[in-house]
């Protein structure tokens, strides 16, 4: 990979680009799926490819192609050239890259176990009990049970001299169980996420008693009654607010939407250019923390799809934006002089944009317990999970579900409930956040599947939070 | 490859497997595009891939097995390893073979031999055009101007032998006028078929008319709904019309086959050789036909797998990956114009299950709303909804002339008294 990634360079070099790199990628997926007691899908998959940046006259070309052999590169780079040069001087604007000191070097995602080890029967038969498990009971009319592992070995090469390697492996479970009870149907998941880690990240999971766990919850949830509206407290946990997060801050932030690249698919976003160090985000206790070092996280590559190296920062400090998640690209037009690291492709064949970090809402540093937070509410909500979410392009109206819900009263948790919606204003939400406990009870989510960008194309992160209280909160609809 | 090369490879990897059951497909797919954001060119790509899928069964056990190493010398490999896969694997309680041999596959004319050259010029004139056009107008532009094709060979162990080849030309465009916004996204089997001038001076025109947005009043409105907006809703009941989720009791759909479910100017069929190119056949090589899901707001069919469809004794039914809600004549405009009162939404943007159970789904407007009453036409501000499409298709008085969005046809609507 290293020699045909340095071949496409060379033949890049030698065609006169202003720039140009290549992603040289082998990937190997694993995937197994039983629904009720049946394996329904049990995929083993390769791939492996190119992907050929150029950059001639300031306009951008590229290309890409499966196979790894020099006729396949060599395709890739006259293409991106080709079509590169096919566009130069139609708009008037020009691609300019901030600076970014060459790199070499070579980064491993940590993997203890290597689930590509693991015996297949191994796999299947714990599927099984699963499924087994979720099934012994006649209201659950439904279930999945699911093995999803990932292995990416990456090689980056550019003409300024960078050559780096990523190896990483990606590995989710997950359980799903509907109930079906009086003309309703509801369902109940485990939704731990994706994490860079190997098999251990299984085990560490238990999905046998998360079987039982979401079997009953999943029953409870049909037979619950449906959630009140009106104005009341809510208290998120991490999963649920991974997601929150995710759509109101995470895509909010991305510097390719202030610029307006994404306003025919994406959309934009209501934080301007003008607004890192000014707007209020949400209150004093709301930091939000970019980290794509952090070795868990799915967007830890050692370096992004630009080669600029992994970074830590914040995006939100004491309730105040800071900056925008960048890419070379739009690092100097959003005003900074280099880039965050937020340039990633979903694999060669697409060309990389911009995309969310990894990132959390960090935890309270003092002393706070769920209980805490749930006993200072008279009439409210404890919401655990992702259910549906919706918001607008500007990213500012939201509307989000969750998986489990209980009843709030008086300070104490009471039945559960089924069908709650929230919704709310971004910057509102996030200021009406008053308590968030602390960091044995934070909750990492990493999601596999955030799309974006034209064509559509995949992104993997990772988010979490502790369980945190926001104040006032309109349930049941009728945000507008 | 050539489409003999193509049927012989796949022909090829079935003669090397020593299994009774197999389907090995071999695709390519080709897209080249040229995105624009902000009156610059963001993005400019031409992509290549090409795959192998192997599917072995024994009788009880199966395995899948994909690959971008294509290479005759290494078919042996990858049927050994496929092989040894299948010892892995479990009996399934619920294998079907391949499609039966004999399948008739519908003759299907979807390919555009000048928009499957790919030729990069085409799209980047578009997106200058676009560009251009809205600068002159103190506008911005973003979209994306495309070409893909895509060929597909497949065989199977029973004696079928199929090949399908498509291509798209697609131009989507947004353009943004200070707080007004305008939205157009057009494909056609050919990129010569889409007017790119006349898309770019339409949408320019309508965004500078939904500048200075009022605010949006609840209450209950007529509603018209341009196509785009249609075919956003129309895809969430396509995603309910699964007979096995339904007879599991977690569908709209549950014990609802032969009874109405939307009005009866609503129809949604399937017509393989209709503006939307069909499938000719689905992975197993089971040959896909024309279809009528909804017929007058009555709920006929729905997808069903062969497995399904064997324990429950009803025809298996694939989906075609064509559909179309038949229409009448006019415009968006047009039908407004029969409202003494109504909104005119353009499209919607994110649009999720609030209960799959109910269908129900929120979302959000995007890019175009209008209250039209007494002949004036005022931009309102966009907003949430929380919405029961099959109710919504319970209430339409009228329909009009269908327009090719995606991989469906369909026809703007007035819809009566919609809660907004």
């Amino acid at each position: 990979m290293r020699e045909l990634a340095a071949f496409a360079v060379s033949e890049l070099a030698a065609s006169g680009v202003e720039y140009g790199d290549a992603r040289v990628e082998d990937r190997a997926v694993e995937s197994m799926t039983f629904r009720g007691m049946r394996l329904e899908d049990a995929v083993d998959s390769t791939s492996e490819g190119v992907g050929v940046r150029a950059i001639v006259n300031g306009c951008w070309g590229f290309a890409s192609s499966t196979g790894l052999d020099r006729e396949a590169v060599s395709t890739a780079v006259e293409r991106a050239v080709r079509i590169a040069a096919s566009g130069a001087g139609k708009t008037g604007s020009r691609v300019r890259l901030s600076a970014q000191t060459p790199r070499m070097g070579s980064y491993s995602s940590p993997c203890i176990e290597d689930p590509f080890g693991v015996d297949k029967s191994e796999k299947m038969g714990l599927l099984e009990e699963c499924s087994r498990i979720m099934n012994s009971d006649s209201a659950i009319t439904s279930t999945y049970a699911q093995l999803h592992s990932e292995r990416i070995d990456r090689v980056l090469a550019s003409t300024e001299g960078t050559l780096v390697e990523s190896h990483l492996i990606h590995t989710q479970p997950f359980l799903q169980a509907f109930a079906v009870h009086g003309g309703d149907a509801q369902s109940r998941s485990l939704q731990t996420g994706a994490r860079a880690a190997g098999w251990e990240w299984i085990r560490e999971n238990d999905l046998l008693a998360a079987s039982e766990r979401v079997r009953d919850e999943a029953i409870e949830k049909v037979m619950a009654p449906e959630g009140p509206s009106g104005v009341m407290d809510l208290v998120l946990d991490g999963l649920n607010l991974s997601l929150t997060m995710h759509e109101s801050v995470g895509h909010a932030t991305e510097s390719d939407r202030a610029l307006g690249w994404e306003a025919n698919m994406a959309g934009r976003t209501f934080v301007r250019l003008s607004d890192p160090g000014s707007l209020r985000y949400g209150s004093d206790i709301v930091n939000f923390t970019a980290d794509n070092t952090m070795p868990i996280g799915l967007a830890s590559w050692g370096w992004d799809d630009d080669g600029t190296p992994c970074q830590k920062w914040h995006t939100v400090r004491n309730g105040i934006f800071q900056e925008f998640g960048t890419v070379r690209e739009t690092a100097l037009l959003v005003g900074r002089d280099a880039s965050r690291g937020c340039c990633r492709a979903q694999d060669f064949g697409f060309f990389p944009i911009n995309r969310q970090p990894n990132f959390y809402l960090e935890p309270s540093l003092e002393p706070v317990t769920p209980d805490d937070l749930i006993s200072g509410i008279a009439r409210g909500i404890f919401i655990q999970g992702r259910g549906s979410f919706s918001i607008d392009q500007n990213r500012v109206n939201f509307q989000f579900g969750g998986d489990f819900f209980r009843e709030i009263r008086d300070g104490k948790l009471g039945g559960p409930l089924k069908k709650v919606l929230y919704g709310a204003r971004t910057t509102e939400f996030w200021g009406a956040c008053d308590g968030i406990a602390d960091a044995r009870f934070f909750q990492p989510m990493g999601l596999l599947t955030c799309g974006k960008g034209e064509p559509m194309q995949g992104a993997r992160m990772t988010h979490g939070a502790s369980p945190a209280r926001f104040r006032g909160i309109t349930v049941g609809g009728g945000v507008r | 490859m050539t489409r003999g090369e193509m049927l012989d490879f796949v022909q090829r990897v079935l003669d090397a497997v020593p299994v009774e059951h197999a389907v090995a497909e071999l695709g390519e797919e080709r897209s080249a595009s040229v995105r624009f954001g902000r009156n610059a060119i963001t993005q400019n790509v031409d992509t290549f891939r090409r795959e192998l899928r192997l599917w072995i069964g024994d009788g009880s056990r199966k395995t899948e097995y994909r690959t971008h190493r294509i290479d005759t010398a290494a078919i042996q490999d990858m049927v050994r390893e496929a092989v040894a896969r299948l010892r892995n694997s479990p009996p399934d309680p619920e294998y079907v073979p391949p499609a039966d041999g004999g399948q008739i596959y519908r003759t299907v004319d979807a390919w555009d031999e000048s928009t499957g050259g790919i030729d990069p010029g085409p799209r980047m004139d578009a997106a200058a055009s676009a560009v251009s056009a809205a600068e002159a107008a103190g506008a911005e532009a973003a979209g994306i101007s495309r070409m893909d094709s895509s060929r597909r060979a497949l065989a199977t162990s029973t004696g079928n032998l199929c090949f399908h080849e498509a291509t798209a030309g697609i131009f989507q465009l947004t353009v943004l006028a200070g707080s007004g916004s305008s939205y157009r996204s057009t494909v056609s089997k050919a990129w010569s078929a889409i007017p790119v001038r006349r898309i770019v001076d339409e949408v320019v025109a309508e965004a500078l008319s939904a500048r200075n947005p009022a605010d949006s009043q609840p209450g209950e409105i007529d509603v018209v709904l341009e196509p785009q907006a249609v075919a956003d809703l129309v895809s969430f009941v396509l995603y309910s019309l699964n007979a096995r989720e339904s007879d599991e009791g977690l569908t709209v759909f549950t014990g609802r086959e032969g009874s109405r479910v939307a009005s009866e100017r609503f129809t949604l069929e399937s017509d393989m050789n209709g503006e939307v190119p069909g499938t000719p056949f689905d992975r197993d090589g089971f040959a896909a036909d024309d279809q009528v899901w909804i017929e007058s707001g009555v709920l006929r069919t729905m997808m069903r797998d062969r497995f399904w469809a064997g324990k429950t004794g009803l025809p298996a039914v694939v989906s075609p990956g064509c559909f179309s809600v038949p229409g009448g004549e006019g415009t968006a405009a047009d039908l407004a114009a029969q409202s003494r009162r109504c909104l005119r939404i353009r499209r919607f943007w994110y649009i999720r299950f609030v209960d799959q159970k109910t269908l129900t789904l929120t979302g959000m407007t995007r890019d175009g709303v209008f209250l039209c009453e007494n002949g004036s036409v005022t931009p309102v501000k966009d907003f949430r909804w929380n919405w029961k499409p099959l109710e919504l298709f319970s209430r339409i008085e009228a329909l009009g002339t269908p327009e090719r969005k995606g991989f469906m046809t369909v026809p703007p609507m007035l819809l009566r008294s919609i809660p907004v």
